[in-house]
């Protein structure tokens, strides 16, 4: 792929930061099946936010309703930013009403979940998601809001965006590392319908191929978690991306025996590791002598598709914003991988 | 369900550490309690071992386990301790020897692996019950429990009534262990089947949103909608986040299963301390809870 190796050559130059976003990438007719992909946002729309899962306070959405409405976006702060009820943000009761009156809103195009956390998925079973069909829209986050991209990739075959969410928008972005301004960016684009391309440098531990897919993932506690569930994913011709935050690695071990011996791993088209950061100490006496690099190869050496690891998804500064149920392409190069959003034709 | 026979005395038991590292110093008690209960004891090559975390690698923590299950000369395989491990090697697993000469594999924590498996896919009993840290304990009351099990004598486990039980009387086969592995095997073909079972869960170590959490993943699952009765076990040393969660584990659990109407008791004697008594998993129990007592009795 020229294109491919162009964009590697500008990573290994030193002209493209890691992980940074590739401008104008160049649009192409997907062959793929068409999924739900919900409009692209117009300046003028509006976009929700609320608490699906863990509270956040006026001032901590603060920034991020700033940032949003220079983007040209009207904002409608839910009721949940403010509310706290111990570790939620609200009772079941409240979350659910709020998330579901977002959904339900002709008006409102985004629902921006305010932080993860922990219970969103005590109330995905309350929600009606059939609205949905008639006003479809983006609903973006990460972490805990994996429930919501499983499960609405399980039942209403819609895309969404996993994305940072309102703590990655800063008070004052002189403070922020311009990978930070680059991965909020990043929502923006994708919600404005422009490009999405991603360049990381290649891992040594990387498979290299090229490969077509709907992109899914997310949190891979999460993920693990609704196993066997009603907001279970299919995996199967998937590219499928995986990120966690505060494990001890025999946790993320045992949690990619889950997803080998519940069939997530066998008819992948691609999978992305993205970071594992904040790995729980192990008891120096009984160290785990594996890295995630070894834990994941262990689970897929026998497969064939492409292995990317190192992708700029997670619970870190560079946490780009990925479109779930949308398809893709990804290049696993010798240099570098890219991965590029394939453009609705 | 195949019951393994029970044992006699100048029986064998074999030691093996399908999971996490056991120095061999702590089997020393261990083999001198079940010597004195009149077993033969045979170790395996993963008993003191070390590769890293584990007691071995994959390939001699799978060789050992699966020459124990091959000997016919072993009448019972006590793991010697849990830890994390059986996951990588389960479906590694031959059973074909096994189920021709059935024999009792103990141990409990990660051994729930196995318990399950064995329930699902070999259809054979089990024994969840203590390991070898057990037997250095002062109070071994649940260490001779498990010598009971082992010579057949029909147990009754009683304990004391609690404000969250559900009343109630049922009978079907006692399945459960860990309740980090039994939702963790969820989606696998180790998955247990709960439909007219009695279900016991324990766990040590979690944060309590996690457990309220995976409760949510088995309810999802449909663990809960046909389940003959539960009975949770102790939940040791669980965590709480900065921001308290606001519930007790028995609230999040009561809470849990409140929609449901099986029996439900609490502070059942199995646990990660020392009140865990063998438990005969896969054989039939019945369970009677009522406002003074909590009874289980094999059926």
């Amino acid at each position: 792929m020229k294109r491919a190796q162009f964009i590697s050559s500008l990573v290994t130059t030193g002209l493209l930061s890691s992980s940074a976003l590739v401008a104008g990438a160049q649009e192409r007719k997907h062959p793929l099946r068409k999924w739900h992909i919900p409009p692209t946002l117009q300046k003028g729309d509006a976009i929700g936010i609320t608490c699906p899962s863990g509270f956040a306070m006026p001032e901590d959405v603060a920034p991020a309703i700033q940032y949003l409405q220079n983007w040209g976006l009207q904002v409608v702060t839910g009721k949940t930013v403010g509310l706290k009820d111990h570790t939620f943000g609200g009772t079941d009761e409240e979350r659910a009403a709020d998330f579901q009156e977002m959904i339900n809103r002709k008006d409102i195009k985004a629902i921006l979940c305010a932080r993860g956390g922990y219970g969103a998925v005590r109330i995905i079973d309350q929600l009606d998601f059939s609205p949905l069909k008639k006003y479809p829209k983006w609903i973006i986050g990460y972490s805990d809001i994996t429930v919501f991209h499983s499960h609405l990739h399980a039942h209403a075959g819609m895309a969404s965006l996993h994305a940072k969410m309102t703590e990655g928008f800063p008070t004052d972005p002189s403070l922020f590392e311009p990978v930070q301004l680059q991965a909020l960016d990043t929502i923006r684009r994708a919600l404005f319908g422009e490009p999405l391309q991603y360049s990381v440098p290649a891992s040594t531990r990387n498979r290299l191929g090229e490969v077509e897919g709907i992109l899914i993932g997310g949190n891979l506690k999460i993920i693990e978690t609704l196993s066997a569930t009603n907001s279970d994913i299919d995996t199967r011709n998937k590219i499928f991306f995986v990120e966690d935050v505060g494990e001890a690695l025999y946790s993320i071990d045992r949690m990619f025996c889950n997803l080998k011996r519940s069939g997530k791993l066998s008819h992948l088209k691609a999978l992305i590791v993205g970071s594992f950061s904040s790995i729980r100490p192990d008891d120096p006496q009984e160290p785990f002598g594996k890295t995630i690099y070894d834990i994941v190869w262990e689970q897929v050496k026998e497969f064939n598709y492409p292995v990317c690891f190192d992708f700029s998804v997670g619970h870190q500064k560079n946490n780009v914003a990925l479109k779930c149920g949308v398809p893709h392409r990804l290049v696993v190069g010798e240099q570098a991988s890219v991965l590029t959003q394939i453009q609705a034709g | 369900m195949i019951t393994p026979p029970y044992l006699k005395k100048g029986d064998t038991i074999g030691i093996v550490c399908p999971s996490g590292y056991l120095p061999a110093k702590k089997t020393t008690i261990c083999i001198q309690m079940l010597t004195s209960w009149g077993f033969r004891v045979k170790i395996g090559k993963t008993v003191g071992h070390q590769h890293h975390y584990f007691s071995g690698t994959d390939e001699e923590r799978l060789a050992d386990l699966q020459q124990m299950l091959d000997d016919n000369s072993i009448q019972a395989i006590l793991c010697g301790r849990g830890g994390y491990g059986l996951s990588r090697l389960i479906d590694q697993l031959n059973f074909r020897q096994l189920k021709k000469y059935p024999k009792w594999i103990i141990g409990f924590s990660d051994i729930t692996v196995l318990h399950a498996h064995l329930y699902q896919q070999v259809k054979m009993a089990s024994l969840h019950a203590p390991m070898s840290a057990a037997f250095s304990k002062p109070d071994l009351s649940s260490v001779f429990t498990l010598k009971k099990a082992l010579l057949g004598k029909k147990q009754i486990h009683t304990c004391a009534p609690h404000p969250f039980n559900r009343t109630g009387k049922v009978t079907g086969p006692l399945i459960g262990g860990n309740l980090s592995l039994i939702a963790h095997l969820i989606g696998s073909p180790s998955a247990l089947h709960t439909k007219g079972a009695i279900l016991f869960l324990e766990d040590i170590g979690e944060y309590v949103y996690n457990i309220d959490r995976m409760l949510i993943q088995m309810k999802r699952s449909g663990v809960f909608d046909k389940l003959g009765g539960l009975i949770i076990g102790g939940f040791t040393d669980c965590k709480d986040t900065e921001i308290p969660f606001g519930l007790t584990v028995a609230e999040v659990i009561r809470n849990q299963v409140q929609e449901y109407s099986f029996p439900v008791c609490f502070d059942f004697p199995v646990s990660h301390d020392t009140a865990n008594v063998a438990l005969k998993h896969g054989i039939p129990y019945e369970l009677t809870i009522s406002k003074r007592k909590v009874s289980l009795r094999e059926a």
